[in-house]
């Protein structure tokens, strides 16, 4: 490796210069971390996906497609994880807008106490968190207050559970970089906005919402990625019965023992989830580039 | 720790002593969110004075006798210091250990999984560090093809007395003539349920599936587990515990898929949700029962009068153990009946060993949710290998979970 890159570094065009090699000495343990925790399980991931499930369970290699070709008897799982993972962004997207924008703009003196609220609870387990809002709503939480205004319903074990679990955890990540590029906001832009009539509805329309545009595209991906992930919160607040794609590669690498079809399933997965970011960049730059004042940063 | 070495056990305290140190390992399956946890026993080990050897006496009092160590393994170079056993949460008398450790030198590591499965999924890559492993019967069978297991030497396990066994745990068809694994506490798949709020006197599993989705919907739970719950629908509607016959596996499809939307929950945490009333009905694995039984004078267990699932969790020796006689040091050992009593009367579950048995407190050996009568226990079966690796029985698992 050292061998190899130094001749490189020498031809390179490194703002270093002469000390180019150095410099790029210094990029190994960088490349080092990308080839074996990034590329290698990858490789890993497609290879066994191509083999065959060994008579006992586990992999046996093999060069076929067969795996992919039953892909589609998790659609069902794809669709569910598709459709709550988009729920729970736009639902984050909701409450944590308004949260980042009282933060940066309204919350004076009280930013750090509100601040340390939202960045806190971070600090205990997920899994903690997420079984508080089993007791939350079990019949023994929120459905016995509600029980005596004479509403019953049950809330733990249903897709809203699962729902609410998402938005609760994943808030922080939806509502911090929003809060950072508003508080980032040249107010004089808000001043001349005002100054050349404009109602404080279009001035959040024109200057607000599109200056903040970065920080709830980074939000969005922040959170629909992650959830699209998600094991956790279909087991504990769903009960079992929302079943994701988390769930399905959990139950075919353990209970199913079929490694190349849980691979399979892992690496169609990782190939969307890179689709939907490449395209969702590409919108993005679209919305926040060109022709707009102001632009990005 | 020093109430358990009073003589007399009486059954709740009993319970509470399931209840506090017996976390569920379904519990800790769905904890752990599926991924393995390594627990080291010493956090809850007695404090140093307190020795196996003189808690012993009290906790098998039946069988008089007056110390853990039936054959003390000498201590010496040949063991090495350290061993690793991939066992199930609470499942070890943390004396019974220690006293172990003391005498023989070497230092038990504990590694905890929630599922034969995860045990399987870490033995299976190899290089696992694991000496000993406590599957379940219906894995044992693909273990022994694959070698992840190795062939017990009997002449290592000089206390070991095959003529005190209990034959229906013995010799079984995963793995005859015990070549491979020995019986560390086996137990049932039955049904658990709030007689409070269930007015049936539930006997069946027919009976069960039939009530589950119209007079107790929304308040029952099945376990996330293909061979339990499946299993026990196709002994309600008349077929084999083990059924891969695609006619019969379309009928319990249909039944299932039909009954999810009215459950309360698929899930192996059964306990939490019957505890407090969100749910009364429930499968159940014998460790369930005792704990919720005990603490609720109103909760029942029952093997299903129509069959159902026996299981067995064994002892055996991963085929890469890096320290093999250790392994069989440890296994000699803690199958000894005085200390296989010591943690049987910590787990709960019962024990394959009849002289280990009537060692037992008569609390634990007459309780009929752990010991059940030999009728009920005659219709029971093992899930076998074919089962557990059908891909029918995945596929199906997989659909009915992904239903609407």
């Amino acid at each position: 490796m050292v061998a190899a890159s130094t001749p490189v570094a020498a031809k390179g065009r490194s703002p270093a210069g002469p000390r180019g090699a150095p410099v790029r000495l210094l990029l190994i343990p960088a490349a080092l971390w990308y080839l074996v925790f990034l590329i290698a399980p990858l490789v890993v991931l497609a290879i066994i996906s191509l083999g065959e499930r060994a008579t006992n369970g586990g992999y046996e290699p093999a060069l076929t497609l067969d795996q992919y070709a039953s892909l589609a008897t998790r659609f069902t799982p794809f669709t569910n994880t598709i459709v709550l993972a988009f729920g729970g962004t736009v639902m984050c997207l909701l409450a944590g807008y308004p949260l980042a924008y009282v933060l940066a703009t309204r919350a004076g003196s009280w930013k750090t106490v509100l601040m340390a609220l939202i960045v806190i609870p971070l600090w205990t387990s997920f899994l903690i968190r997420t079984y508080a809002w089993m007791f939350i709503l079990g019949s023994n939480g929120v459905p016995r207050l509600l029980e005596s205004v004479g509403i019953d319903v049950q809330l733990l074990n249903t897709p809203f559970a699962v729902l609410l679990g998402i938005v609760y955890n994943y808030l922080p990540l939806m509502a911090l970089p929003i809060y950072v590029s508003l508080e980032r906001l040249d107010r004089s832009f808000l001043e001349a906005s005002r100054d050349l009539g404009a109602g404080q509805v279009a001035t959040f329309r024109q200057i607000t919402l599109p200056l903040s545009a970065p920080g709830v595209i980074s939000g969005c991906l922040l959170v629909f990625l992650p959830v699209m992930g998600e094991y956790l919160i279909p087991v504990l607040l769903g009960g079992g019965k929302t079943y994701f794609l988390g769930n399905a590669l959990a139950d075919l690498f353990l209970q199913s023992r079929n490694w190349p079809f849980g691979s399979a399933l892992a690496t169609a997965f990782v190939l969307f989830v890179l689709v939907v970011v490449g395209l969702y960049t590409w919108l993005a730059r679209r919305l926040t580039a060109p022709g707009r004042e102001g632009g990005v940063l | 720790m020093t109430e358990r070495r009073d003589t007399g056990l009486d059954p709740h305290e009993v319970t509470r002593l399931a209840i506090e140190r017996r976390l569920s390992r379904r519990q800790f399956l769905a904890a752990t969110g599926a991924t393995m946890a390594t627990a080291a026993l010493a956090a809850c080990a007695p404090p140093a004075s307190s020795t196996a050897a003189s808690q012993a006496p009290a906790a098998s009092s039946g069988g008089g006798a007056s110390a853990p160590a039936a054959s003390a393994p000498a201590a010496s170079a040949a063991l090495g210091d350290t061993m690793t056993l991939a066992t199930w949460p609470n499942y070890h008398n943390p004396d019974v250990i220690k006293a172990f450790e003391q005498q023989s030198g070497v230092k038990v590591n504990l590694t905890v999984f929630g599922s034969t499965e995860e045990m399987e999924a870490k033995i299976r890559a190899g290089n696992s560090g694991i000496d000993v492993v406590v599957p379940s019967n219906y894995a044992v069978e693909g273990w022994v093809a694959d070698k992840l297991i190795q062939a017990i030497d009997y002449a290592r396990l000089p206390g070991f007395k095959r003529e005190d066994w209990n034959a229906r745990f013995m010799d079984q068809a995963f793995d005859k003539g015990n070549t491979h694994t020995l019986p560390k506490n086996w137990g049932t798949t039955g049904i658990a349920y709030r007689s409070n709020k269930v007015t049936d006197d539930i006997k069946s599993w027919k009976q069960f599936f039939e009530i589950a989705g119209t007079k107790y919907a929304g308040k029952t739970v099945i376990v996330d587990h293909q061979i339990s719950s499946i299993g026990s629908a196709a002994v309600g509607m008349g077929y084999s515990l083990n059924t891969i016959d695609p006619t019969e596996m379309a009928a319990i499809e249909k039944m299932l898929s039909a009954l999810k939307p009215k459950l309360y929950a698929i899930s192996s945490d059964v306990q939490p949700p019957l505890r407090n009333e969100d749910s009364w009905l429930t499968i159940a694995w014998t460790g369930d029962g005792v704990q919720v039984a005990r603490d609720n004078a109103d909760a029942r267990y029952v093997v299903a009068e129509d069959g159902g699932e026996l299981w067995i969790d064994s002892y055996s020796i991963a085929n890469d153990a890096p320290h093999v006689a250790a392994a069989y040091a440890f296994l000699d050992y803690i199958l000894t009946p005085t200390n296989a009593a010591l943690e049987t009367t910590f787990c709960l579950f019962p024990h394959a060993n009849d002289k280990v048995t009537a060692l037992l407190d008569p609390a634990i050996r007459d309780n009929a949710i752990i010991y059940p009568s030999p009728e009920r226990l005659a219709k029971l079966e093992y899930a076998v290998n074919a089962t557990y690796n059908s891909p029918l029985r995945a596929e199906t698992w997989a659909r009915i979970k992904a239903s609407a």
